[in-house]
């Protein structure tokens, strides 16, 4: 199987180049990259004029809710969800029913994620039995199955101790520890920013410091046992502060940020009439917050962005705000919301730093023989996302291949899109009517 | 006027001459208490139902009196708990109450944005928000403007010094829009932890000191002290909030002798308010109960479509 991609403007993980290149993909390999390749016993050919061909987007954080809440997402849905989204890796949580604690469930994930036919799924595990935040899962056997990360994600690793033993006993492991930083103690029944929306709402804040704290007890323990550390789904300015500090003071502590903490505010809570559609863990900060997350983009202390897909099923959603799940769906506009916000405030950051966070930045949080995934080179995986930076087009849920049916972006209109996912040299998603298939 | 509020959510999308219209027709609704036969066939066969899903007396009993006053069919729906823990959804209860042809639907519910939601999903009904959680208790803050517009005239101008748990209360939340929408200076007051964190996006300002806090105060508005805030931690015990921060006669001299003093109820006697306060000749504790009736009277029936010339 051979596949031409012709006249693109290529994105190799790391710079945009502006003149046009083909990249041709055989048996899901890279093999050739340059100007005016031949065709010769190309199966299919594309011309990707004015269109941005990247490295697969790889998602370090979502939710695909298999095995066990099926209703809410399977591996099937999410996969081909993750493609239309433009990913081409996803990265499941492991908080499902049963939580994912053993290699029988992580080989399972990787062997029904082989049999979809949207975006690749590699799952994490977690980092705590029955994810039950008191003894060590069977990381190592996990990590010989194939887990990518360890996370207690939906929880913190409240206990200090456990999560230092994690970090320690997972320094061979190769695979990274991912942190949800939240401090529960300050967080108990907390449902909207504390800040503005609190004071508003009359709904109990969540403050800041609960997510600082976290993340610079998590730093202390990085720097303690010399084990990096991955903090998800960073929400304040003060959190980015807290990761500044961190990595200047040599610890290897990394982090990714949501789309809708980049593009959503905690006012639109009020403003949305208490629509549960706005609720999320960690909740919609305030504006000063969202502009710090962007700086920490422009200056490099973000290294991923990560959607925290959170699908639930309308009768878990369409309730009061306080009876409303946690949780945003948002696999198949998260790349576009990005693309748009970006485009909003112009000049913040270049595209390509942009596109890095979505590519090399998380592949380089993956255990080794992941990391190709993050670059277009020659011998490099067939994983591939297109993107139109000027395509416009209107979110509508209740298309989507996930099984979710409500996302705060839903009737809004966004510009820049991906508009084909390339998985193992394979095309997984092409957005109708939009490219030219010359072949 | 034209009555352009379909429902009564909250005060915060209210216009100051909405708000003058309604302290009007109150005060004609007011006029009718005084009668021997208070009952007026203004509502009559509008279904009107109360939907409460927390306990609550003064709030259920006044707005019953008020439909039964105005003739209109009461029904109280019995419900409990969270729409969760019910098993029944709100959702499905408020088309379940639209298929019986509710004209009105009075909404007490512990969620913030339940009535709110209740309004998105009913079509034809019109929702009165009871209270929603910590959010908003509309019908309060009316009634309290009412009672103090009656007692002082124009609030223009005017300093309202709320003190004591403003973080959890609706009541504290639906006031501070009303009072400023009508021109007042409201300044809060009471322990830090019962403070929310952005005061200011309010409106209003806060004072630590409940002392020079009410110098000046043309209404001092104390706000319940629940018992489980001392077991959470948020003060140490009653009786030091009572010592710093209730309502005492030397509190009342620092303010003045034309002060008056209000309380949503129940009053918690010796914790937020000192009981020779609360009955005292500045207190208008037992007028806003009255005020309530009225209140909910005009804001029935101007929102059930009645027109008065």
């Amino acid at each position: 199987m051979k596949i031409l991609f012709r006249n693109g403007l290529l994105f190799d993980g790391r710079t945009l180049s502006g003149g046009k290149t083909d990249v041709l993909a055989e048996d899901g390999v890279i093999s050739r990259i340059g100007t005016g390749l031949d065709d010769n016993g190309a199966n299919e050919i594309y011309d990707l004029s004015d269109l941005i061909i990247s490295p697969g987007f790889i998602d370090l954080h979502c939710h695909l809710r298999d095995p066990g809440q099926e209703w809410r997402e399977d591996l099937l849905s999410g996969s081909r969800a993750g493609a239309a989204g433009g990913f081409s890796t996803l990265v499941c949580m492991p908080n499902t029913d049963p939580p994912v604690d053993n290699a029988a469930l992580i080989r399972y994930l990787l062997e029904k994620g082989e049999e979809c036919d949207g975006s690749r799924v590699v799952p994490a595990g977690c980092l705590s039995r029955e994810r039950a935040g008191n003894n060590l899962a069977e990381m190592g056997k996990m990590a010989i199955a194939g887990a990518v990360l360890f996370t207690d994600d939906g929880s913190p690793v409240s206990n200090t101790n456990l999560l230092r033993l994690a970090l320690q006993y997972s320094s061979r492991l190769g695979v990274r520890i991912m942190e949800h930083p939240e401090d529960r103690s300050l967080t108990l029944g907390a449902q909207v920013n504390d800040g503005i929306c609190s004071t508003i709402s009359g709904l109990k804040g969540w403050p800041s410091s609960a997510e600082a704290s976290d993340i610079f007890r998590g730093a202390s323990l990085s720097m303690d046992t010399g084990v990096p550390i991955h903090f998800t789904h960073v929400s304040t300015k003060e959190s980015m502060n807290a990761m500044r500090i961190s990595k200047a003071s040599g610890c290897t502590v990394t982090c990714d940020v949501t789309p809708h903490h980049l593009c959503l505010v905690e006012n639109m809570v009020i403003s949305g009439g208490y629509d549960g559609v706005f609720k999320v863990n960690p909740p919609l900060r305030s504006v000063q917050d969202v502009d710090a997350l962007w700086e920490g983009i422009r200056d490099g202390t973000v290294d991923a962005i990560a959607t925290d897909h959170a699908p639930y099923h309308m009768d878990e959603k369409d309730l009061p705000f306080q009876e409303s799940a946690f949780g945003i769906a948002s696999l198949e506009c998260a790349v576009a919301a990005i693309l748009h916000e970006w485009k909003r405030r112009k000049d913040l950051c270049t595209l390509e730093k942009l596109l890095s966070l979505f590519t090399s930045g998380p592949a380089s949080l993956l255990p080794e023989k992941w990391r190709t995934l993050g670059v277009i080179a020659e011998g490099s995986p067939a994983d591939l996302t297109v993107i139109d930076p000027d395509f416009e087009r209107v979110v509508d849920v209740s298309k989507w291949e996930s099984k979710a049916r409500s996302t705060p972006w839903n009737g809004r209109t966004l510009k820049g899109w991906p508009v084909m996912t390339v998985v193992r040299g394979k095309v997984a998603y092409k957005m109708p009517d939009h490219l030219s298939r010359v072949k | 006027m034209e009555w352009k509020q379909r429902h009564v959510l909250d005060l915060d999308t209210w216009k100051r001459e909405e708000l003058h219209y309604i302290l009007e027709q109150t005060s004609s609704m007011d006029e009718l208490l005084d009668r021997p036969i208070k009952k007026v066939p203004a509502l009559r066969g509008k279904l009107v139902v109360n939907l409460f899903f927390e306990p609550s007396t003064r709030t259920r009993v006044s707005f019953e009196l008020a439909e039964k006053f105005l003739s209109a069919d009461v029904v109280n729906w019995s419900a409990s708990g969270s729409s969760i823990g019910k098993g029944e959804t709100l959702r499905d209860t408020a088309w379940t109450l639209e298929a019986m042809g509710a004209d009105a639907v009075v909404i007490r519910h512990g969620a913030v944005g339940a009535a709110d939601y209740l309004a998105r999903k009913l079509k034809k009904s019109v929702v009165f928000n009871g209270g929603d959680g910590a959010h908003s208790h509309p019908t309060q803050a009316l009634l309290d403007l009412y009672t103090a517009w009656k007692k002082i005239g124009s609030l223009e101008r005017k300093k309202i010094v709320m003190i004591g748990d403003v973080l959890h209360s609706r009541v504290a939340r639906s006031d501070i829009i009303g009072f400023s929408k009508m021109g007042s200076r409201v300044v809060l007051s009471g322990p830090p932890t019962l403070m929310p964190r952005s005061v200011d996006a309010l409106g209003a300002t806060y004072d630590p000191d409940p002392r020079s806090a009410v110098k000046g105060a043309d209404i001092i508005y104390l706000l319940r002290i629940q018992r489980e805030r001392q077991d959470e931690g948020m003060f140490p015990s009653l009786d030091e909030y009572h010592q710093i921060f209730g309502a005492n006669e030397s509190l009342l001299k620092l303010a003045g002798a034309d002060t008056i003093v209000m309380h949503p109820g129940p009053v918690n006697r010796g914790v937020e308010i000192a009981s020779n306060v609360a009955d005292g000749s500045q207190s208008m504790i037992l007028g806003q109960v009255r005020s309530g009736v009225a209140l909910r009277m005009a804001l029935l029936f101007v929102c059930l479509g009645g027109v008065r010339q």
